[in-house]
């Protein structure tokens, strides 16, 4: 009598048709429209109200103007003429957008090489942890805007102040997610690879940091949101150009329209950043999204 | 090769309460023997397996694997976990060679062993899959064709098959005597089962808990090559009236 692989495969064959049919096209596609269709109820019924209840454009006795002139508005600024002087937002959306963009990904790209290494190595040895943990403790409470004094002093008016702030601001919650994953990497795992033959680089490349992944993504998330405030505040005080810049400087101008165009401009920005990393997750933590299902 | 020395070992957790997990054990096992380590939970016996595997220091005595001490865990004695401890982001394919390659041996020195032990626990068509995406007893299987794949000098199962239904753990035990059979492996199996203890092992040694030592030791001299259908044996149920009397003893201590 011997071990039968026929009956095991075929049963588990099935279960593995039914993990790909669930994550597949038809659950996706059939509900996608569904979920995009109830997302926008709210946001089209508050612009709706909005709109109506504007008399000649605008609220609050002139201040707040309706959702056509903030549309009106945002075109002039994407895709008017530049350099007539009359309107000076006219035609820079994208630059300031891409101003903007190009702060918070190298703000968060050096957090992030600063952050996850330090991070693991927190929750993964108890000196590095002793060492670094209660200085990390003591800087988090500091609000990212009570760092733009000593940011202007220490940079000037220039982009690099502006990357300290954003990386600044992502770093602590990437390294405290990711020290969390690597302290609550399964022993057994970790012994697993021992025994093995696995020195403790190779442990800590090949086992802590893969289990550590999905909590370094909950802090890459985070960070990301974060970045984004501090890309704002930065640009509204210590440079002269991006979203922020232009958003402060419309409302010193009484654009209203423009500052409004502008928040609308920040939060579609966040939201695709943050669109980009679940989706970039999605693809490295195949293993748990299935996991996951299963259970 | 294979060849285990515990020798008057002992192994205390220190804390508020000193635990004595492991007092005065003392146990040989030979190349090529199959030993059982049957007891309730809390007896040691896992603890037994830890520090032999290496992951735990012991506190008094002597421990020999191959005639030197033991300092750290190696590849020269391989692991099986009782929930296989897979790791999850890896393929079939990748957990069973991760040992051989972490070791930076020659892919041509592994590759061909690593296919024919996934075949001989039969998950030849499973290479691709994630460990999420097997049973249970196929996740143990996976488990231990990656230990077979680092050729080891013995086998340490903490009790492997304690999380499989009864019917897969059946499957497995035959696994595990066919494997065994052909490999002549040491095997260090710990376990609470009675039956599993008889029908795989030379040599039963019985655990007492708190603090942690063999009570008794039994050899099993059922004829090999076994199969699961030794379960039903006359003589399979003698030794487990034996055992089952024994622990009773033990009991009314």
């Amino acid at each position: 009598m011997s071990v039968s692989p026929e009956r095991i495969s075929s049963e588990s064959g099935d279960e593995r048709n039914s993990v790909s049919r669930g994550v597949g096209v038809s659950l996706v596609a059939g509900r996608g429209l569904q979920r995009a269709l109830l997302a926008a109820v709210l946001p089209v019924i508050v612009i709706i109200i909005w709109q109506i209840a504007g008399r000649g454009g605008s609220l609050f006795g002139g201040v707040l103007p309706t959702p056509d002139r903030v549309w009106h508005a945002w075109q002039v600024w994407a895709f008017g003429p530049t350099g007539l002087g009359l309107n000076p937002y006219s035609g820079t959306w994208f630059a300031n957008l891409v101003f903007s963009a190009e702060r918070v990904g190298k703000g968060f790209l050096c957090a992030i090489v600063v952050g996850v290494p330090v991070g693991i190595m927190i929750g993964w040895n108890r000196i590095s942890a002793g060492a670094l943990d209660p200085t990390i403790q003591l800087l988090r409470p500091i609000p990212i805007t009570a760092w733009l004094p000593f940011s202007i002093a220490i940079f000037g008016i220039q982009d690099i102040g502006a990357i300290f702030l954003i990386s600044l601001g992502a770093f602590f919650p990437i390294v405290l997610n990711t020290a969390q994953g690597a302290r609550d990497v399964e022993r057994n795992l970790i012994r697993a690879a021992l025994m093995m033959g696995a020195g403790r680089w190779t442990v800590l490349r090949r086992v802590v940091l893969p289990a550590s992944l999905p909590s370094i993504f909950t802090g890459l998330r985070i960070g990301l949101g974060i970045g984004w405030t501090a890309v704002i505040v930065a640009e509204m005080i210590a440079v002269k150009s991006g979203l922020g810049y232009v958003l402060w400087d419309a409302y010193y101008v009484g654009r209203m329209d423009v500052v409004i165009a502008d928040m609308a401009s920040i939060g579609l920005l966040g939201l695709a950043s943050d669109f980009i990393i679940l989706h970039i997750e999605r693809w490295v933590l195949t293993w748990r999204r299935l996991q996951s299902f299963q259970s | 090769m294979g060849t285990i020395t515990f020798h008057n070992v002992s192994k205390v957790y220190r804390g508020p309460k000193d635990v004595r997990a492991l007092d005065d054990v003392s146990l040989n096992v030979d190349e090529g023997e199959f030993v059982a380590l049957l007891g309730p939970s809390g007896c040691g016996k896992s603890t037994l397996l830890n520090v032999l595997a290496g992951f735990e220091k012991i506190t008094d005595g002597t421990l020999l694997f191959d005639g030197s001490a033991v300092m750290r865990p190696g590849p020269d004695r391989g692991v099986v976990f009782q929930e296989a401890a897979l790791f999850p982001w890896l393929t079939v394919w990748e957990n069973v060679i991760f040992g051989p390659k972490v070791q930076g041996l020659a892919r041509s020195d592994y590759e061909p062993r690593a296919r024919k032990l996934l075949g001989l626990v039969g998950l030849a068509s499973f290479a691709d899959a994630l460990p999420v995406q097997l049973s249970g007893g196929m996740r143990q299987r996976v488990g231990i064709a990656r230990v077979l794949a680092m050729n080891p000098r013995a086998l340490l199962m903490d009790e492997p098959f304690g999380a499989l239904d009864a019917q897969t753990r059946l499957s497995m035990q035959q696994l595990l005597l066919d494997v065994w059979q052909s490999l002549g492996t040491t095997v260090l199996f710990v376990t609470h089962d009675i039956d599993e203890a008889i029908l795989l092992s030379d040599r039963i040694c019985v655990m007492s808990a708190r603090p942690g030592r063999i009570v008794r030791t039994i050899s099993i001299t059922l004829a090999r090559p076994r199969s699961i259908g030794s379960l039903t044996s006359p003589e399979f149920v003698a030794y487990k009236a034996e055992i089952m009397a024994d622990i009773q003893i033990s009991h009314t201590h």
